[in-house]
């Protein structure tokens, strides 16, 4: 009799513990953008190669509609290019320099995310866990789908304007007693990471076209301000050129 | 001993009345939002007063109480919907104490899953609808004309208001309509119907 009783409470036990275990669980899946991200991030550029990018806009959307960016997105993706070496300083949106001279590289970022959080799906479902008195929630899987897309566009001071673009997308897999927000931010970061990984690895791959030695200064520039100025010769015009001096084109 | 828990059950009660109210004095100047998401959980305490409803002829028992009902819920989507009808669902549970004071002094105690639908459309304050049923176990049962037997069910629907006073706290009133009986288990089976009006705290995390 003690044994019979012995038997059954530790298959109890051991029951409600992978009752609990399995209903606890979650997991990413992330899909890599693509198959050639695997490149190394950095390039080495000579140090008076270099020249600064200057964020000049930040778009975001969400399923669609239009957002506020983010400082952290706007951070995140500062410290991605950051990575890669090949520019000699980043500017985030709205900062001016006056430093900078006439060779710096504009970017235009677009970041569109898709949520699909399945809210219908969930709610049908954790109608069936409810009825079941929670025992159908180790066997009833939970989903919430997060796609993005970034999309970063260069011009070299020349006006010779690169366009690169990653797409990302993963889903975090989850029963009812292992969902928590974390989760949900998780997957964003996983995703967010992916896309820019992707990116940054174009972004080298292109390495050379951002030296300051790749293109010169255009005189169409000089000459916009020639005309514009109304002032003595003495302004003189060599004088704003001054500055991007040492990348002298080649 | 039992007078004893229920003065516990009432200054415990009182006590997070109070601390809640001091907490929104507080939190007035503050701008509330509160962040709901997938996953967030939300622990609650409510507690009510059950008034009787004879529904018919046959059914004479004047049972009433107080209750109390400790839950736990699960948001498990993102807020549905573009217009008033605009919110989330949450799953849960909640255990259930009722003392029937008449006709006789009894208690009752059950294990309820609910599941709830919050309008999220008005920012902090947040009207829901709710509904919740399990098994439910009651001396009073057998003891009355209504209900053969101890073991019954219990099922409940309502609604009622959150207030969020701070971005992860609210408090919150509303209405049930309160139903136990045995599912046919046992006759008679007249089923016992209240209202319970009721109000409490949710903190979410």
């Amino acid at each position: 009799m003690m044994m019979y009783i012995f038997r059954w409470s530790v298959l109890s036990l051991a029951g409600f513990v992978m009752w609990v275990t399995t209903g606890c669980t979650r997991w990413i899946d992330v899909k890599p953008p693509s198959a050639s991200s695997q490149e190394a991030l950095t390039y080495s550029l000579p140090g008076n190669e270099r020249v600064p990018l200057v964020i000049d806009t930040f778009h975001t959307t969400k399923n669609g509609a239009p957002q506020h960016p983010s400082p952290e997105a706007e951070r995140r993706i500062l410290n991605s290019v950051q990575v890669t070496s090949l520019f000699s300083t980043l500017i985030p949106l709205g900062r001016k320099s006056d430093v900078l001279g006439k060779k710096i590289v504009s970017a235009r970022i677009t970041v569109d995310e898709a949520i699909e959080p399945h809210s219908g799906l969930s709610a049908l479902k954790g109608m069936l866990i409810g009825g079941s008195m929670f025992l159908l929630s180790p066997f009833i899987k939970l989903e919430y789908d997060y796609a993005a897309r970034v999309g970063l566009e260069l011009e070299r001071w020349d006006g010779y304007i690169k366009r690169y673009e990653s797409r990302s997308s993963g889903t975090v897999h989850y029963k009812l007693f292992g969902a928590t927000p974390v989760m949900i931010d998780e997957l964003k970061r996983h995703v967010t990471e992916a896309c820019l990984a992707d990116l940054t690895g174009q972004l080298v791959r292109d390495a050379k076209f951002y030296m300051g030695s790749s293109a010169s200064v255009p005189a169409t520039g000089i000459r916009t301000v020639t005309v514009r100025a109304n002032r003595p010769p003495t302004t003189s015009l060599s004088l704003s050129i001054v500055p991007i001096a040492s990348a002298s084109p080649q | 001993m039992m007078r004893s828990a229920r003065q516990t059950l009432i200054r415990t009660f009182t006590a997070l009345t109070v601390g809640a109210w001091m907490t929104t004095a507080s939190a007035q100047a503050m701008d509330i939002s509160p962040a709901i998401t997938v996953g967030t959980q939300e622990f609650g305490l409510t507690a009510g007063y059950l008034f009787s409803h004879r529904l018919t002829d046959l059914h004479t028992t004047k049972q009433h109480g107080p209750a109390l009902m400790p839950s736990w819920m699960m948001t498990i989507t993102d807020p549905i919907g573009d217009s008033w009808y605009r919110g989330q669902v949450s799953l849960g549970a909640e255990m259930v104490y009722l003392e029937f004071r008449e006709p006789l002094l009894t208690h009752g105690v059950g294990f309820t899953p609910r599941i709830k639908y919050m309008f999220v459309a008005l920012g902090r304050l947040r009207p829901y609808a709710e509904f919740a049923g399990g098994p439910f176990w009651t001396d009073l049962g057998g003891r009355i004309e209504e209900q053969a037997n101890q073991f019954n069910f219990v099922l409940t629907g309502g609604v009622g208001v959150s207030w969020f006073f701070t971005s992860q706290a609210s408090f919150n009133i509303g209405y049930r309509f309160h139903h136990i009986s045995n599912a046919g288990t046992a006759f008679p089976n007249l089923g016992l119907n209240a209202s319970l009006p009721f109000g409490g705290f949710s903190f979410f995390f």
